[in-house]
């Protein structure tokens, strides 16, 4: 079983550094012995299979032991970081949270809710049949979360398979599937976590330079940053053998920087999704915007240019929305792709697109031309409604040096006359201050 | 006069920044009775928009007031307030009237 050959590999592992934690460092029979504790201390607050427990946190070596203790222990977990406070008592009545164990001060709280899981079909499931679950929020296009329900175990089975032992960075979120992926990926293959406290260029450069980290796994937004401080300029970061980014589309202008100051780094596109959890994915040889997928796990199919996957790894199902299968197990992605063979490029979320007139744009598209323009720091490409034209296509900029709005906005008006159709020319043009990402490092698209 | 003078010149500060951005086959004149939109219209419902919009902000530096001119409204009219750049200034004296009173 899944969580055994876990426990087999911790075993076998044990000397090997696991974890690095600020100034802590953690082999693999430390952890194990970590991992021990807490299912002592679970125990004896009386935390049993079935419990539905949130655990509110960031990355540290008690989070991922808690985790792992909470797995065998057949616990549904609900993992929570502090960025998401402000949804913290929506998320808990959505997941019906029992325990809550609050890992922010370093001691862990214990406190306990009323809640009814029993009453969710999903979760009795998990329940009766002692399976470990894992519950993860999406924002969803509607703009209420959904509560994504997962069989932990379905989950794990993919890392059975995975031996590459590489020193990671764990930058992507505690919270998130990807986040997930990462440090799993590295613990079942024996490999070496680096858990940060910081998100900012400079930590994580010096972060790599200190451990001689191997393997980035981030977002677009963050390379883009990280190339705009130049703080890759102050540190050793030859270190670094491959990056990966998800989540969003990559603007050719960032990656082709990327390739020309990391030239001997693999920098590789991966495709996750919260209800799918992440497949492996290879990106094309000479373009890393087209992925391919590992057609064995991951099953793929094309409905008017909207990815559909089918895959074992899939959740449950949602606990406060219908089942979005179909009845043979095939979900709508969402995501807009161009198809070539065995690869795919994401366009971007279907419900992004921007419809001028009939005529549809993608924002990608239009923020990828912009990016190529002197003195851009970040840029977000939304639609807005519009009675003439049905919606129109607004550009929000942030610059490096400071440029008289008016100008700025005739200036990119006139380059992206020259390379694009004039539907896809933003008609109206902000300049902004300061960050236009969120504090996970992903485009802001919404309109305040 | 006065006032029409002023609303007429902001448009007209719209009319420079239109054809600096994206003059579509020569830029538009600075005429109040040249058919802008709609037959034998000089701009195409594209070239409308980008032309309001820029309108919309220059009225909002100019008087500090956030009007919307391309609205259900404006499109329910029985005389086109986009037909000449004489009727749009019409119509958005109109609105900043409005927007004064309420």
């Amino acid at each position: 079983m899944i969580v055994r050959t876990l426990l087999e590999r911790l075993e076998q592992y044990s000397e090997s550094t696991a974890i690095i934690h600020n100034d802590t460092v953690l082999s693999y029979r430390d952890l194990s012995d970590l991992i021990n504790k807490w299912l002592t201390k679970l125990n004896e607050e009386k935390i049993g299979p079935g419990a539905v427990t949130a655990l509110i946190g960031d990355y540290s070596p008690d989070s991922i032991a808690l985790i792992i203790a909470s797995i065998l222990n057949k616990q549904i977990i609900v993992p929570l970081t502090p960025l998401a406070e402000t949804h913290f008592s929506e998320y808990l009545d959505l997941s019906r949270t029992q325990h809550v164990l609050d890992l922010r001060k370093g001691v862990c709280a214990f406190s306990m809710r009323d809640a009814e899981p029993r009453q969710n079909t999903i979760l009795r499931e998990l329940i009766e049949k002692e399976r470990p679950g894992l519950i993860l929020f999406t924002s969803g296009s509607s703009g209420h979360p959904k509560a994504v329900a997962h069989d932990f175990i379905k989950l794990l089975s993919k890392y059975q398979n995975a031996h590459k032992k590489y020193r990671t960075l764990c930058f992507l979120m505690f919270d998130h599937v990807a986040g997930i992926d990462t440090y799993f990926y590295s613990l079942y293959s024996g490999g070496m976590a680096v858990l940060p406290s910081s998100r900012n260029p400079a930590d994580i450069c010096s972060l790599i330079e200190k451990h001689k980290v191997e393997v980035l796994p981030t977002s677009p937004t963050f390379l883009n940053l990280l190339l705009l401080s130049e703080e890759y300029k102050k540190y050793d970061l030859s270190s670094l053998k491959i990056v990966t980014f998800g989540s969003e589309r990559m603007p050719k202008a960032v990656l082709e920087r990327l390739r020309r100051i990391f030239r001997d780094v693999r920098i590789i596109q991966k495709y996750g999704v919260t209800e799918l959890g992440s497949p492996a994915s290879k990106s094309g040889e000479t373009d890393s915007t087209w992925i391919r997928i590992d057609g064995a796990h991951f099953k793929t199919r094309i409905v008017n240019g909207v990815l559909h996957v089918k895959t074992d790894t899939a959740m449950l199902g949602y606990l406060n929305a219908e089942s979005p299968f179909t009845e043979d197990g095939w979900f709508n992605t969402g995501d807009s792709v161009e198809v070539d063979g065995d690869y795919i490029r994401i366009l971007g979320r279907e419900s992004e697109i921007i419809n001028v007139g009939g005529e549809k744009v993608h924002p990608t598209e239009v923020e990828n031309v912009i990016y190529e323009m002197e003195n851009i720091s970040e840029v977000v490409v939304y639609g807005e409604k519009n009675s003439i034209m049905g919606s129109i296509v607004c550009a929000k900029v942030s610059l490096l040096a400071e440029e008289e709005p008016d100008r700025f906005a005739i200036r990119l008006k006139q380059y992206c006359r020259e390379k694009l159709p004039r539907y896809k020319v933003p008609v109206r043009v902000f300049v902004v201050n300061g960050a236009l990402h969120t504090d996970r490092f992903k485009k802001r698209r919404q309109q305040e | 006069m006065k006032e029409k003078d002023r609303l007429v010149r902001t448009i007209f500060r719209a009319v420079d920044e239109y054809n600096r951005g994206l003059s579509e086959g020569g830029p538009l004149e600075k005429s109040l009775d040249k058919v802008l939109f709609g037959k034998s219209g000089r701009l195409d419902s594209l070239g409308l928009v980008n032309f309001i919009v820029l309108i919309e902000e220059k009225i909002e530096e100019e008087y500090g007031m956030a009007i919307v001119i391309a609205d259900e409204k404006a499109m329910s009219q029985k005389r086109s307030p986009f037909k000449t750049i004489g009727r749009l200034a019409e119509y958005v004296s109109q609105l900043l009237e409005e927007n004064k009173n309420g």
